[in-house]
């Protein structure tokens, strides 16, 4: 099987999406090919080959050209199934390609279990074994579900492509997050709020926790959307994606878009009512109570140590 | 020596004093009747209301009222005050009328006199005594309003008018009767029948004979046009309460008690829901604001005042009239303030001590509904959140529906669905069915009845939530379209007696729900448990237990049910200490009027004020009724920082731990 | 102006799910039905450009049987003018491409200037419907908006990218617009447009009118995923979990040292 990997990159810079596609494909046993919308001095790591088109002509957004470029390479390359990374980039462009070769697609694909890709539905409660009924088939990747166990190595042979003609939508920019303050990445500990709080008073009992910790406190997009907590402290995949050695959920349900940000952590506690909430997958301790009553138990605790 | 006097002795008999006296009291009287009627129009700018059916009931509670002055005196402090001002006055306003009567009709046209022998001397010494307590209580009154007010209470010129014009009515009264009788009675033993009178006689005496009659002549003329004044200004000043807060009376809601007004959601033509405007109100509207007096208990009461919140239901009420009277062109919701407008809990505590019959809180739910039937706006975005949580699954807590009845898993219940053969529906509520803390309670209350031999049903997942804090919220809509669900349910199982152990949803099951065709019985746990132990069904051990009893807003005031909660202590073995505010005088928990759904971000939170006074009893229980004041305390009891002296418990779980 | 919004009807994600039986979709019994919360921000959006645009004429679009009219109802009384409701008593047996296919065979050649939609539905979340649609007619696409504008027949709009980013980008109408969570506040519809709406045209199309395409993708199995065992799960008393709980971040963790 020969796999075509849609990389990103952002700014310049190669995302790291870009390694779990390359995961995947070494999981399917399969061959691959690489292209990327980039800058041809930050190449990925891949040894393989690699068609490039240069990010400043072309435009990091560009639906239209990207698809184009990409049907290019699919008529040379001829391969069996187009590979990208669930994410704002690839669920935009998946659909065109898609289309464009008469091809299924199935979306934020989680694991591939005999040949038959496995997708999370119902807001990850549940699973579905999903099976193209044409030649081709285009997946896109949940981030983080498939990772790479070495570090990525790797020099490309890169292959520069252009198109004539422009595309329908225009890119006028970025406009970066409001930042100043908190850099969770940088943290070692968090402890992050969720609906079960209840209330924006209940935050305060989340930061005193991570201060007794000595980290810092996040939020789940309900919780920031709802104004309790400011943008910057957001963990998710429209948040900050966080490795601590410590996190700990409370009053979160685990949606497959926080999860994604946080799974990572090298241990992992939740804090729920519920026993069965998809937090429990990747925690490696549930402790099931209300936070409102426990978290402030915990915090004194850890204060008389 | 013939005890009786000479009516209009030294002023005259004939036209010269008859002729303009007769004049003036008809202008006045007829400038009172223009005045009062030119009012009328304004309260017609509001919408009709029928406030004159069962006359005779109506009658009664005015009279009762007003001649009792019992809601006035209910405060003693000083409403006993104005109830002996006002009953001495009514005294000599009669006084003056059997005069009228004999003066103008009985003697002048049949000769017969009455005013004499023992029922003069009776009518003296009363009239008197009326005149001096008359001023005595002015007196306090005045000393209070000028020198000693209480917090809040706002003087105006209105208030330096009445109490001026009353003050020389009264003192020119005894001038006149003091100088007459230094010259007709000195000496005499009908003098002492008049002992005020006689102290200003002996004062006056050195004036001599002409001095005298010159004065009485003057001050009986200069008392006239006082009281013609008096008249002229009934309509123009506070004055009017004589006539507006005794109409009030008659026009009373005869119940049941905070009933809210039942929208009609079916009349297609209707393009407006709510109150923008006053004359989307009703006429009692702004007649309520006339019939203020400005006293502000209802503002002393009010939970969220005393908390800082901007909310004054004495203002509410005065901003209607004003609006009225000079601007009724102005939207409603931003005279008042929308603020204002949401701090209301609906606890009723303004109403309940109101002297004056006012209804503050039915204006409030009327202006909110506009705000949200007609502009889709609420308090919060947390409050449209749990109104959409309950279109979509039937209870603001956003919790799946089908749930609802899981909570009685091996309690040996079932729903209706299984088994409609039941004694009682047990009607949950949200917080019962999905709530933790109040789970707990509505297993507590099974097992009681358990306990007594009581089969109990629920609905399960197929009961709703029964609509009242968004029907209190504003949300009609949602509420009609709740109620007729659960109304439909309930009568499909040919359910005979509703059971609940949450006092809103016992409010409105009992009462709203009436309108839209319930008419099953519906009782309140407490009340049921009550009977229960009283018929020897239910047997409770009794154990001490230090508590202090919160009278939930809506079993309390919406309900006057004050004893069945204190009953069922007694028979758990509570030693009851009660707080200050206990009874009518219960502060809310803060929950009610729909706030349960909101967060509170203005001022104190209540919860912790109420929670405070629990804790000052000294009691190391907090007894509760009802599921929102319970989880108002729970909460409470951490903000106040006394969560480990005083635990708060729902009566059921107090008895639910003493089954025989 | 015309403007297309399409709508899913899905159950509400609070509610407890149960495999159907046929094994390849949850069951539907003992849920509770809501308009997809992508698709709620989708027509507030399409309802404000209605009230810009004020000569617009907006249609709300919803595949299922006749209970999506429910929640068609909501998306009038939110300000939609007319509902076209495709019945399809199996909707949830099609899979994004046909979904995608009706709703083009049914936008086809009413020159809609913007069609909006949710940029994923809450149940199969697949996020393709809404690019599809535009691919299957000609028209440019721009997915998980945050932010709408429309000025004199151009939108400018901005994407949300992972990390809080947002992209800029501008691009002339027709368009389809597939719309993120939190670009909006939708509104609560007020009474007299909930009554109003009960009379708005709301025509039902039957879907073989409108499916011309075959499935390209079939669900072989619906399952609850396996509880990944290694998690430990605390339970009981509060202090008793905290002592645990501290404990093992002692050991496993050099947080607690």
């Amino acid at each position: 099987m020969k796999i075509l990997l849609i990389a990103e990159s952002r700014e310049g810079k190669v995302l790291s999406g870009t390694y779990e596609l390359v995961a995947f494909a070494a999981k399917m046993n399969a061959e691959s090919v690489m292209f990327l919308v980039g800058d041809e001095g930050v190449l990925p790591k891949y040894d393989g080959k690699l068609y490039l088109a240069d990010g400043k002509t072309v435009g990091e957004y560009n639906p239209d050209v990207h698809k184009q470029l990409v049907l290019d390479v699919i008529a040379k390359e001829n391969p069996d199934m187009v590979a990208l990374c669930h994410s704002s980039y690839g669920w935009d462009l998946a659909p065109r390609i898609a289309y464009a070769l008469k091809a299924a697609q199935i979306s934020e694909v989680v694991d591939v279990v005999d040949g038959v890709p496995v997708v999370p539905v119902c807001n990850s409660k549940l699973r579905c074994d999903v099976k193209a009924k044409t030649a081709k088939t285009v997946v896109t990747l949940q981030a983080g579900a498939f990772g790479l166990s070495d570090e990525p190595s790797g020099t490309p042979t890169v292959e520069k492509i252009v198109v004539t003609g422009g595309g329908r939508v225009q890119f006028t920019g970025y406009e970066q997050a409001a930042s100043g303050g908190v850099d969770l990445g940088k943290a070692q500990v968090i402890v992050s709020a969720g609906r079960g709080i209840g209330k924006p008073e209940n935050v305060a009992m989340i930061a005193g926790l991570a201060k007794a910790l000595g980290g810092e406190y996040g939020a789940s997009r309900p919780v920031v959307d709802s104004e309790w907590v400011e943008h910057n402290r957001q963990v998710g995949t429209t948040g900050q994606t966080v490795t601590p050695k410590l996190y700990i959920a409370c009053g979160i349900s685990g949606a497959i878009q926080h999860l994604a940000g946080m799974k990572k952590s090298e241990f992992i506690v939740a804090i729920n009512t519920d026993k069965d909430a998809p937090i429990g997958d990747v925690a490696d301790v549930l402790v099931v109570a209300d936070l409102k009553q426990f978290v402030p138990l915990l915090t004194e605790k850890i204060k008389s140590l | 020596m013939e005890f009786t006097r000479e009516i209009y002795w030294n002023v005259g008999h004939g036209a010269l004093t008859l002729v303009p006296m007769y004049l003036l009291a008809a202008i006045a009287i007829g400038l009172l009747v223009r005045g009062a009627l030119q009012r009328i129009p304004l309260y017609k700018q509001g919408l009709p209301l029928n406030r004159t059916d069962q006359m005779g009931r109506r009658i009664a509670i005015m009279l009762e009222n007003v001649l009792l002055q019992k809601k006035v005196t209910r405060v003693p402090w000083p409403g006993l005050l104005h109830g002996l001002f006002f009953w001495g006055f009514g005294l000599l306003v009669i006084g003056t009328t059997l005069i009228v009567i004999q003066a103008d009709f009985t003697d002048l046209l049949f000769n017969v006199k009455f005013l004499k022998g023992t029922f003069y001397k009776l009518f003296s010494i009363v009239l008197d005594l009326a005149g001096l307590v008359c001023i005595v209580m002015l007196g306090g009154l005045l000393v209070r309003r000028y020198f000693f007010a209480p917090e809040g209470l706002e003087t105006k010129k209105d208030d330096a008018i009445m109490h001026g014009l009353m003050f020389t009515i009264l003192i020119t009264g005894f001038i006149i009767e003091g100088s007459r009788m230094a010259v007709t009675e000195m000496g005499t033993p009908l003098a002492m029948w008049s002992p005020v009178g006689l102290i200003v006689a002996n004062a006056l005496s050195g004036l001599g004979q002409a001095g005298l009659l010159l004065l009485h002549k003057l001050t009986w003329w200069f008392h006239l046009l006082l009281v013609m004044g008096f008249f002229i200004l009934i309509p123009l000043t506070k004055f009017r309460h004589i006539l507006t807060t005794s109409s009030n009376y008659f026009f009373s809601d005869l119940g049941p008690k905070g009933k809210l007004v039942n929208l009609d959601l079916e009349n297609e033509e209707s393009e407006t829901f709510g109150a923008t405007n006053i004359k989307e109100m009703t006429w009692k509207d702004i007649f309520d604001a006339d019939a203020c007096t400005l006293c502000k208990r209802c503002q002393d009461r009010c939970p969220a005042f005393a908390t800082g919140k901007p909310l004054s239901p004495m203002k509410v009420v005065n901003q209607l009239g004003e609006t009225a009277f000079n601007n009724p062109e102005a939207n409603l919701i931003e005279v008042v303030g929308k603020d204002v407008l949401w701090s209301c809990t609906t606890c009723l505590a303004c109403q309940e001590i109101c002297p004056a019959a006012i209804e503050h809180v039915g204006k409030i739910v009327e202006l909110r509904r506009s705000m949200v039937l007609m502009e889709g706006e609420f308090p919060g975005e947390e409050v449209m959140t749990a109104m959409e949580a309950t279109e979509v699954n039937g209870n603001p807590l956003g919790i799946g529906y089908a749930e609802r009845g899981d909570w009685a898993e091996g309690l040996g219940i079932k729903s209706l669905a299984d088994d409609a053969e039941v004694d009682v529906l047990f009607f949950v509520g949200c917080y019962g069915s999905f709530d933790k803390r109040n789970i707990a309670v509505a297993k507590s209350f099974v097992k009681l009845c358990q306990a007594a031999g009581v089969k109990v049903g629920i609905l399960g997942k197929e009961e709703k939530c029964c609509g009242e804090p968004m029907r209190k919220m504003g949300n009609e809509y949602l509420y009609q379209s709740l109620a007729v669900e659960n109304i439909e349910q309930i009568k499909a199982y040919g359910v005979k007696k509703i059971v609940t152990t949450c006092p809103h949803c016992y409010n409105t099951l009992a009462k709203d729900y009436r309108d839209l065709g319930l008419e099953t019985p519906v009782e309140i746990y407490t009340v049921f448990l009550e009977q229960l132990i009283a018929d020897g069904k239910l047997k409770i051990d009794a154990t001490d237990l230090s508590c202090t009893y919160h009278d939930s807003c809506y079993l309390g005031r919406h309900n006057d049910i004050y004893e069945a909660g204190r009953n069922l202590i007694a028979a758990a073995g509570g030693k009851l200490v009660e707080m200050d505010k206990n009874r009518a005088e219960a502060f809310c928990c803060s929950a009610g009027g729909g706030r349960i759904l909101a967060e509170e971000k203005i001022g104190e939170r209540i919860n912790i004020v109420r929670v405070k006074m629990a804790a000052e009893t000294g009691a190391s229980t907090l007894v509760s009724n009802c599921p929102f004041c319970l989880t108002m305390f729970e909460d409470g009891v951490k903000g106040a920082g006394v969560e480990e002296s005083l635990r708060p418990k729902d009566i059921a779980e107090i008895l639910a731990e003493r089954i025989h | 102006m015309k403007i297309l919004v399409c709508i899913k009807q899905v159950p509400d994600m609070e509610s407890k799910f149960k495999v159907d039986a046929g094994g390849t979709w949850y069951a539907k019994t003992d849920l509770a039905w809501r308009m997809n919360e992508y698709d709620e921000y989708a027509v507030e959006q399409a309802v404000q450009l209605k009230e810009q645009a004020k000569d617009a004429d907006l249609t709300v679009l919803c595949i299922g049987s006749d209970q999506v009219k429910e929640t068609m109802k909501k998306a009038l009384a939110m300000g939609c003018d007319r509902g076209a409701h495709i019945a399809d008593d199996n909707a949830s047996g099609k899979e994004p491409f046909e979904i995608a296919g009706v709703i083009a065979e049914y936008a086809k050649g009413k020159n809609f200037d913007l069609i909006f939609t949710g940029m994923q539905s809450q149940d199969r979340g697949s996020a393709q419907v809404g690019v599809l649609v535009a691919e299957m007619l000609g028209l440019p696409s721009v997915s998980t908006v945050v932010h709408f504008a429309y000025e004199g027949g151009a939108v400018v709009a901005k994407r949300e990218l992972e990390g809080g980013i947002k992209a800029c980008v501008k691009v002339q109408a027709p368009v389809v617009i597939t719309c993120q969570l939190g670009m909006n506040t939708p509104r609560y519809p007020t009474l007299p447009n909930i009554m109003k709406a009960k009379k708005k045209e709301l025509l039902s199309t039957p879907v073989q009118d409108l499916l011309k395409v075959d499935a390209r993708q079939e669900t072989a199995r619906m399952y609850f995923p396996e509880k990944k065992g290694g998690g430990l799960v605390l339970e009981g008393d509060m202090a008793e979990m905290a002592d645990k709980l501290i404990k093992i971040l002692k050991e496993k963790t050099a947080v607690l040292a």
